[in-house]
């Protein structure tokens, strides 16, 4: 983030700068500071008491940093809780989507077969019509999975987008070299495990990155079918800090307000920092994998 | 198309065919098995927006009851109220925030300074990987009374705080600006892509001829991007129903209410807040469901008739050719 401050920058052409280019340069300029600050105060506020965040918004540097906030968020049960969970969600979720996303995705990548079309016709069908929630929440009832992780793990663990990436992927693969591969005995199993799955590291880093995200960021459907407090993912613990302290501002809208609040700004934003790191350490990654993705997946 | 027929065995019973790739239907078990109970029995269950739910005998068992849930649902003026204002905030949104990554994309192109740009589009694209949990959170800490916004206006002598989402009138403003803040850099990535497809041919041409910046911007840059920008455009009108609940939901709270009751904010508290009836729920769903298919098919249509590839992008032109 700080590198945005950075004003090495080289000039792309030989031509001179001009007025264009600084009126440019102040748009892109504010907009990137717009970004920057808000992150910069969430992080500032986390390490500072509560007093002084109140007394001083516009600080650069806490003058008195603590660790406090994370302290507590350590010691409250509620946030390890949630992070544990998603952790779970993760470990879970992410292999299971990955097994049904590849074990499809190369059958469906076969040029003919009876019955094809209409597999393909009517999974790429749920992209534009579905149940809904209420539908879905009424058939994870009957199955017995309402209030258990494994609603959240099934309902997110399969996405026709990253189905249709997959299938484009695997018909790049020469047929010749799987044809080569069965004319020496080697059987479907054996040609996928040996050939296909090590010719298709990129797209499975892509895939597996893509559902990561997904995972780390959903909240909704946990919020839906997982009532238990206890078995709720970091996003859904976040939210309930978050929401926690909004009502009590927003009923009496006045500074003694905050007081009120069970928890202190600093808590709040050490939480989010918390959920953020993720995010920002796989950054470089999710970046590049995902225009990759929306360029293969939408337009070009 | 030869290709196909080559593809395609001509001899050969169907049963033939079935035994050479039963690997195939193997592998199609696991996905298939998901497919049939987490999107098709859903899918199923709609039905029961003709019915009145009765939990012991569950969904296919209880009894129904024609077009009752919706005659309930379409006499329901809090619902209509959330259909007019999913559309009217989305599609407002859509026409506000739209140009803004096709402008940033320009600016970020245009400005002489290589690094910088570089380094400006990577900081405009980390927002878009966070939730808008997460967004909410840091939103609310820089518009609150004493956050940063509020302590920057003071100074330059604005004397009241504003309260920025805790007032009726400021909401969907604000949630046009939260959304270029998240998102616009991460649209602008299709735009830069675009851009810097174009023939630099065409710009050593207009150089010859004298052409100044803006000619070229005018000329050759606009022009070119025009039917990316078009494309996108009318994909966006197939989400307009359903646009943007992640964001009103995570940005409300009790004094903005009122104004945010949004299509799937009125499913969600007539399912799971109020006294629950899931036949009417589902009818909702399901007007939900039918209106969106009508909005996306026609979206894509639309998108092809101007020559983009659609919604299944290059995946669903593929299959169309290849079986």
């Amino acid at each position: 983030m700080k590198r945005g401050k950075s004003d090495n920058w080289s000039m792309g052409s030989r031509k001179k700068l001009t007025a264009i280019d600084y009126v440019l340069f102040a748009i892109l300029l504010l907009f990137a500071i717009t970004i920057i600050v808000p992150f910069w105060n969430v992080l500032t506020v986390s390490f500072s008491t509560q007093k002084e965040a109140t007394e001083t918004p516009l600080m650069l540097f806490p003058s008195d940093p603590t660790l406090e906030n994370y302290r507590y968020l350590f010691n409250d049960g509620k946030f390890v809780v949630g992070f544990k969970n998603t952790i779970v969600l993760l470990l879970v979720g992410v292999p299971l989507a990955l097994f049904l996303t590849t074990t499809m995705g190369y059958a469906l990548s076969k040029r003919y077969f009876p019955g094809r079309k209409l597999i393909l016709y009517l999974v790429t069908f749920t992209m534009i019509f579905n149940g809904g929630i209420v539908p879905t929440y009424l058939v994870l009832r009957q199955l017995g999975l309402i209030g258990s992780l494994w609603a959240v793990v099934f309902t997110n663990c399969f996405s026709v987008f990253n189905l249709i990436l997959m299938i484009n992927y695997f018909q790049t693969i020469p047929p010749a070299l799987i044809e080569s591969a069965t004319l020496d005995g080697a059987g479907e199993g054996r040609t996928i495990v040996s050939i296909i799955i090590p010719l298709s590291k990129p797209i499975l880093a892509t895939i597996t990155l893509f559902y990561g995200v997904g995972f780390w960021n959903q909240w909704y459907d946990s919020m839906i079918f997982i009532r238990q407090a206890n078995k709720l993912p970091l996003q859904n613990v976040l939210r309930s800090l978050i929401q926690n302290t909004e009502i009590v501002t927003t009923a009496t809208s006045s500074l003694a307000a905050l007081g009120q609040s069970q928890y202190s700004d600093g808590i709040k934003m050490a939480a989010v920092i918390l959920t953020m790191i993720p995010v920002v350490c796989f950054f470089p990654l999710l970046q590049k994998h995902f225009t990759k993705g929306i360029m293969v997946g939408s337009i070009k | 198309m030869r290709k196909d027929r080559i593809l395609k065995p001509k001899t050969g019973s169907l049963l033939a065919e079935i035994v050479k790739n039963k690997w195939t239907y193997v592998l199609l078990i696991p996905g298939t098995v998901w497919f049939i109970i987490f999107a098709y029995m859903p899918m199923g269950g709609l039905s029961l927006a003709f019915k009145h739910y009765n939990a012991r005998m569950g969904i296919w068992g209880s009894p129904w009851t024609g077009f009752e849930n919706f005659s309930y649902l379409f006499a329901d003026p809090a619902f209509w109220a959330s259909v007019w204002r999913t559309l009217w905030i989305n599609i407002s949104k859509l026409v506000i925030t739209f140009p803004v990554p096709v402008l940033m994309a320009l600016f970020l192109n245009e400005i002489r300074m290589r690094r910088f740009s570089k380094v400006c589009q990577t900081l405009y694209t980390f927002p878009y990987f966070l939730s808008w949990v997460v967004v909410s959170g840091v939103m609310i800490n820089v518009l609150s009374y004493t956050g940063v916004v509020n302590s920057f206006l003071q100074l330059l002598g604005v004397d009241e705080p504003i309260n920025f989402l805790g007032s009726k009138s400021k909401f969907v403003p604000m949630l046009y600006l939260t959304e270029i803040w998240k998102n616009s850099g991460w649209s602008a990535i299709v735009y830069i892509a675009a851009i810097s497809g174009i023939d630099m041919e065409q710009y050593e041409a207009a150089d010859l001829d004298g052409a100044t910046r803006w000619q070229k911007i005018w000329r050759i840059t606009l022009p070119n991007i025009l039917p990316t920008v078009f494309v996108m455009f009318i994909l966006s009108t197939g989400n307009i129903l359903t646009n943007g609940f992640d964001q009103v939901f995570n940005l409300q709270n009790a004094a903005t209410r009122d104004v945010a009751e949004v299509l799937d904010i009125y499913i969600y508290r007539v399912t799971f807040q109020s006294s629950t009836d899931f036949g009417f729920s589902t009818a909702v769903s399901l007007f939900r469901s039918v209106v969106n298919l009508i909005l996306l098919v026609m979206a894509d249509r639309l998108a092809k008739v101007f020559g983009g590839s659609g919604l299944f992008g290059e995946g669903g032109k593929r299959e169309k050719r290849k079986v």
